[in-house]
């Protein structure tokens, strides 16, 4: 194999003739706002179906909304990712007679299958929180929702930022998949680059090396939160 | 000021509280006193409803609070309540602890809510902590913190579960020093507690618990000195007074 040849092409379409500006301002583009709005989406839907999941189930309401939660989290926990974006690609979309570009359908799909992650991570979370911190607010005639949102939730967010923060990470990675609805993320980009010459060699390696930068990344930011959040446990 | 009728409560086939019928009035210091299990803490949170009755009512400003449709959280700003565990918020610094909840429910201003619980704290010696968050204060300081908390909600009434039963025992004389001078000024106050010193001292009114009943109730000299019920001798016997 000659490895100067495959780098010389990749060089020449790469650097020389900017094939970097696509992979950056359209395929890293792409994924991070697939996966930086999806996990958003998720966290907000996710937080709601977790605290649905805990809630006392004496009344008729909650019990509604669980088994409601339940169906949702089964669905999206229980089919692969690439088919739920067909089926919102394919199936959904003309059967409600809408149409939405592939980006915009990508980022809701995370953000819905996310969000059935998230609830599981969230309702561990909101058990961690010692149950006597519910009290006190509800002691003081704050409402139940009152005090999940202002007490318990902070409080179980940082035991689980580590957790979300895989949860992120997995997002990351699960974008390559979105050019089954022909959505241009990294990967398509540096699949482009290897079609010109049908030299995929160092595009892929590069790609890679991208996608691992990438995750280095995040997790740094998640460790630099993590510290910033812990300031409450001891100053 | 509260009068608590026929109140049963039973956590499935046990049954903690028989048929409790008491009233409890405007400037009375009750002292709930009794073996463990015999239903102290579970009859003060039926008070104000942190476990919900299986029967009977409280009637508290003309209102049953046992009753579902009554709007609690607007009675349980009347009820102060201090927890064995403190649980104080630990996401929030100690001023935020006591300010979150009379400005979030609109009783005061930020300001006027800041200002209340300073001159709270400062009474508690605790105004160099008011930026700090829980985790660094010790057990006393805990709980002198929580009771300012319950205070700056100007509270009709007071409980108190067991407030000294987690704390090292050099700090238990700071905290009831705390609820006495709370006593003096005239507070109503329902206190489950192990303190019998504290109970002769402060109480106006001890009941004792046992088998989920009231057994026994009146002044301290009645009740320590001349105890009638068997089980409250046995029990008084082994207490060190």
């Amino acid at each position: 194999m000659n490895f100067a040849a495959k780098f010389d092409v990749f060089w020449e379409l790469f650097i020389e003739r900017g094939g970097w500006k696509r992979v950056l301002s359209v395929g890293l583009v792409n994924t991070l706002l697939i996966a930086v709005i999806g996990l958003l989406i998720g966290i907000v839907l996710g937080t709601l179906i977790g605290a649905v999941k805990v809630m006392p189930k004496y009344k008729l309401l909650p019990r509604i909304l669980d088994k409601i939660c339940t169906v949702y989290v089964g669905f999206f926990r229980g089919t692969p990712l690439v088919v739920q974006l067909l089926i919102a690609y394919y199936v959904l979309w003309p059967l409600m007679g809408i149409s939405i570009p592939p980006l915009e359908t990508s980022i809701i799909v995370f953000g819905l299958n996310s969000a059935a992650y998230v609830s599981e991570i969230m309702r561990g979370g909101i058990l961690s929180v010692d149950p006597g911190q519910m009290e006190a607010g509800r002691a003081l005639g704050l409402s139940y929702g009152t005090t999940m949102l202002k007490i318990v939730i902070p409080q179980a967010v940082k035991n689980i930022l580590p957790t979300l923060g895989n949860e992120f990470i997995a997002l990351i990675k699960d974008t390559s998949v979105v050019s089954f609805v022909a959505a241009t993320d990294l990967y398509k980009t540096f699949t482009e680059i290897g079609n010109v010459r049908y030299e995929y060699f160092m595009p892929y390696l590069a790609m890679a090396l991208m996608y691992m930068i990438l995750v280095l990344l995040i997790s740094w930011g998640i460790k630099v939160m993590e510290r910033s959040l812990r300031k409450s446990d001891r100053n | 000021m509260i009068e608590i009728k026929n109140l049963c409560k039973s956590f499935g086939d046990n049954q903690v509280l028989c048929d409790i019928t008491e009233t409890i009035n405007e400037g009375d210091k009750v002292v709930v006193i009794g073996p463990s299990g015999g239903g102290k803490s579970t009859f003060l949170r039926c008070i104000n409803c942190m476990e919900d009755p299986t029967s009977g009512s409280i009637i508290f400003e003309g209102e049953d609070l046992a009753d579902m449709k009554v709007d609690i959280n607007r009675h349980r700003q009347n009820i102060g309540m201090v927890f064995q565990q403190f649980n104080l918020f630990n996401n929030k610094t100690v001023l935020e602890n006591i300010t979150l909840a009379p400005v979030h429910l609109k009783k005061m201003t930020l300001e006027e809510a800041k200002a209340k619980g300073m001159e709270l704290l400062a009474r508690v010696g605790l105004e160099d902590k008011a930026d700090v968050y829980p985790s660094t204060l010790s057990g006393g300081q805990k709980q002198r913190a929580a009771i300012v908390r319950a205070l700056a909600m100007n509270p009709k009434v007071m409980l108190f579960d067991e407030p000294t039963s987690a704390l090292d025992p050099e700090m238990v004389g700071e905290v009831l020093e705390v609820m006495k001078q709370l006593a003096d000024e005239g507070m109503t106050m329902v206190v489950v507690t192990h303190e019998m010193g504290f109970a002769k001292e402060v109480g106006s009114r001890i009941f004792f618990m046992d088998g989920g009943k009231i057994t026994e109730q009146g002044t301290p000299d009645e009740v320590f000195n001349h105890p009638k019920n068997e089980r409250l001798k046995e029990f008084l016997s082994k207490v060190i007074m």
